[in-house]
């Protein structure tokens, strides 16, 4: 009997397991469909515009525009989602956890509040991005002050709820003593919104996603043993504090480049994690690129959702996530809560 | 003769504010197994810490199989050590065949992929302790023995050449523990690993191990064979309790077990000790005669003291002066009647002044009125009086029949010694 069930065994040695690999397949062959479909949909009508037409033309280049806004945002905090909860092993962490919104919601806020005669309009972005970078530093100095040295995790996330929330106070000042067309701009930046930037921030920013992204896909088995904690993978044989420190860095990056692109959209980082985890499994080898994949992919939908629903009219982006993925996101972890999170 | 697998050569190490190992020096010979013990709280973890370069000790050098173990590079060391700490947790669904995966990534190098050796050592590992068979299954549902043979196979697919365990059979059933222990056994004699195992079954590792070493406050109390260092009286000592050991009649092995017979005895005691104490030097003393089962009483303490709310605290009568006051005649007196009542007078290691070194004239008069009288030893340490006058007092009193104690582990026996 136990020959028996050794052999069998052996079959699946080091391979995913059926099931996954068939919901896998489905998942990857719907993403070019959904991205086709996403291209179909806007404010000035549903369907392939006529391509012979100049007016064609611009409107399926500002729809891809979109889509490609879309797909680096929504990759970018997806995958900084995965990595925050992974290191921080936390199921609570997101993208913002560290007080990247905070840092950057403060810093957009005061350049397009103050700033207008220092920065240029496409200068809101950069300032947000280098705020962001250095609450993230504050806050991971003021923590590894406490706990001596080495930070553990619960300071870490203790002192970003903190700053975030002093960071948010102060926005608020601002915004309840700013004019009505600064307000009208905070306002907008803060709900987040797909409209494409600039070229040459959106070729930056695709590259340094795609850098941040190698970069965690690279530790990803890592992060897998550093699941087990701080020190248990130290005991293992890796460097642990080196990849705690290069992962926190390269998802505040992932983060802070979502953020300075697109402005604040919550959700994305928290959830798709969650539910890649529940369908995929935990293996990050795996889940580093179908949450990236799928948090793009979802972004992208839920625009092309939030621009033609009410057209003329746009809702934001972020209304549309959490309105539209909440249920459906629910409905998942229901049924696979085991998968998303043990503890 | 075999290399050193981990030698500590005058090891200080600790946390930020606190200092946990003092100068600990010792070897541990590669294929020895060594079962290191001690009480709770006496450095064991910190130890296993610093020897996995978790820790880096403040002074001192840390061999692992000849080289200093700070400058080994992660990845060689996991294939010398390999730790297997009380508990594991995982917050997340990883297979039981993921989680001993991890064990290889020590191994992987920049790309971290894992190749198909990397994958026959982790069935390996597994067939050996025997959980191939839970291998679709989340770690985290699995029961705590299983769990660590699991994590015993994640460690066994480090290939190391020495194996340390933190007490992680302590929370085994009896038959996962023989499991675990006999596998561990089987390492070493097949493989010739280094086992150093953290356990507090003294009878249970006195069977397996080669070698003990014995911890007490942050320092090495004693190293050598079972019987070399399972004595009862220094298992006593650094136990602070009474422990016996026998030799089993049947496999010759050494048992260690906890004197049933005078728990059974305490709690018919029912002798009044009078402890005289001040400063805080009494509240340990209250704690220990209460548990084994004395009546006790104090004073003349001054109100406030911390010995006098500790007398409070656990009901025990006591006769108090005004705060930061001499004791005066009409306490005296009190605590003179009190004294009537009493088996044993015992004195803590309270310093003598002025104030209340009229509290000493309370052990001379039990004295005299042939009660037992237990001083502590140094008081001339702690004698501020004029002329050294309690000093002189007290050597009155040791001449006069009163005894001398220094740990209250001694003190304890001492006073049940005295029963009748």
């Amino acid at each position: 009997m136990d020959r028996e069930s050794v052999c069998a065994d052996n079959r699946f040695t080091g391979r995913v397991r059926l099931k996954e690999r068939f919901r896998m397949f489905m998942f990857l062959g719907a993403v070019p469909l959904l991205l086709l479909l996403s291209l179909m949909l806007g404010p000035s009508g549903i369907g392939i515009p006529d391509l012979q037409s100049g007016a064609g033309r611009a409107i399926i280049s500002l729809r891809t525009g979109r889509m490609f806004m879309g797909l680096i945002t929504g990759a970018a905090l997806a995958a900084s989602g995965v990595v925050f909860q992974a290191i921080l092993r936390n199921p609570l962490a997101e993208p913002y956890v560290l007080g990247v919104s905070g840092g950057a919601g403060l810093g957009a806020t005061l350049a397009i509040l103050y700033g207008s005669g220092v920065f240029l309009s496409s200068g809101v972005p950069v300032v947000a991005f280098v705020s962001a970078i250095v609450t993230l530093l504050a806050v991971y100095l003021i923590a590894s002050q406490g706990s001596g040295g080495q930070p553990s995790v619960y300071s870490l996330i203790l002192s970003g709820v903190i700053v975030s929330s002093i960071c948010s106070s102060i926005i608020m000042f601002l915004v309840s003593t700013a004019s009505i067309e600064g307000l009208h701009n905070v306002i907008w930046w803060m709900l987040g919104s797909l409209q494409p930037a600039d070229r040459d921030q959106q070729v930056l920013s695709g590259l340094l996603v795609a850098a941040a992204l190698s970069g965690i896909w690279l530790i990803a088995p890592r992060l897998n043993a550093l699941s087990l904690g701080r020190e248990m993978a130290h005991y293992q044989g890796m460097n642990a504090d080196l990849v705690i420190v290069s992962g926190l860095l390269m998802a505040t990056l992932l983060a802070a480049t979502a953020v300075s692109l697109s402005g604040m959209i919550g959700f994305v980082g928290l959830i798709v994690p969650h539910v890649t985890r529940a369908l995929f499994g935990p293996d990050h080898r795996r889940l580093i690129p179908l949450a990236s994949i799928g948090g793009g992919t979802f972004l992208v939908l839920c625009d092309a959702a939030a621009r033609t629903l009410l057209a003329p009219l746009e809702i934001p982006v972020g209304v549309i996530t959490a309105l539209a993925g909440g249920p459906f996101f629910l409905l998942i972890l229901q049924n696979r809560m085991k998968q998303a999170w043990i503890s | 003769m075999a290399a050193d697998a981990l030698k500590f050569i005058d090891v200080c190490s600790g946390y930020k504010h606190r200092n946990v190992l003092e100068n600990v020096s010792f070897s541990i010979k590669a294929g020895e197994f060594v079962s290191l013990i001690g009480p709770n709280g006496c450095g064991k973890s910190t130890l296993l810490k610093t020897a996995a370069a978790l820790l880096k000790p403040l002074s001192g050098k840390i061999e692992l199989f000849g080289s200093d173990v700070l400058q080994i590079r992660p990845s060689a060391r996991a294939s010398l050590l390999g730790v297997v700490p009380q508990k594991i947790e995982s917050p997340m669904a990883f297979t039981v065949y993921e989680t001993v995966m991890n064990g290889r990534i020590g191994s992987t190098g920049f790309w971290g992929r894992y190749s198909s050796s990397d994958r026959d050592i982790v069935e390996r590992s597994m067939i050996y302790t025997d959980v191939s068979v839970l291998r679709d299954r989340y770690f985290t549902e699995l029961s705590g023995g299983e769990q660590q043979r699991v994590a015993l196979a994640m460690v066994l697919a480090q290939e190391p050449k020495m194996i340390m365990l933190d007490e992680s059979i302590s929370h085994l059933d009896i038959n996962h523990r023989q499991e675990v222990l006999q596998i561990l056994l089987n390492l070493n004699r097949e493989k010739e690993i280094a086992i150093v195992l953290v356990s507090h079954d003294l009878t249970l590792s006195a069977s397996v191990s080669d070698r003990f070493l014995l911890m007490e406050a942050g320092m090495i109390a004693k190293t050598g064979t079972p019987q070399e260092v399972l004595q009862p009286e220094l298992l006593s000592r650094v136990y602070k309790c009474d422990l016996h050991v026998q030799q089993d009649p049947v496999s010759g092995f050494l048992q260690v077990s906890g004197s049933m017979d005078t728990l059974r005895a305490r709690k018919r005691i029912g002798k009044v000790v009078h402890v005289i104490a001040g400063g805080g030097s009494g509240t340990e003393l209250y704690r220990r005669l209460l548990i084994e089962g004395f009546e006790v009483t104090t004073g003349v303490l001054n109100r406030l003291d911390s010995d006098a709310e500790a007398a409070r605290a656990l009901s025990i009568p006591a006769v108090l002066e005004q705060p930061f006051s001499p004791v005066g005649n009409e306490a005296y007196e009190k605590a003179l009647a009190m004294v009537d009542g009493c088996s044993f007078l015992v004195l803590s290691h309270v310093p003598f002044g002025s104030g209340n070194l009229i509290n000493l004239r309370l052990a001379e008069a039990a004295l005299e009125k042939g009660k037992k009288v237990f001083l502590s030893s140094g008081i001339g340490e702690r004698d501020y009086t004029a002329g050294k006058a309690a000093l002189l007092l007290t050597r009155e009193l040791l001449g006069h029949g009163a005894r001398c104690w220094e740990s209250v582990h001694d003190l304890a026996a001492m006073l049940h010694e005295n029963f009748d």
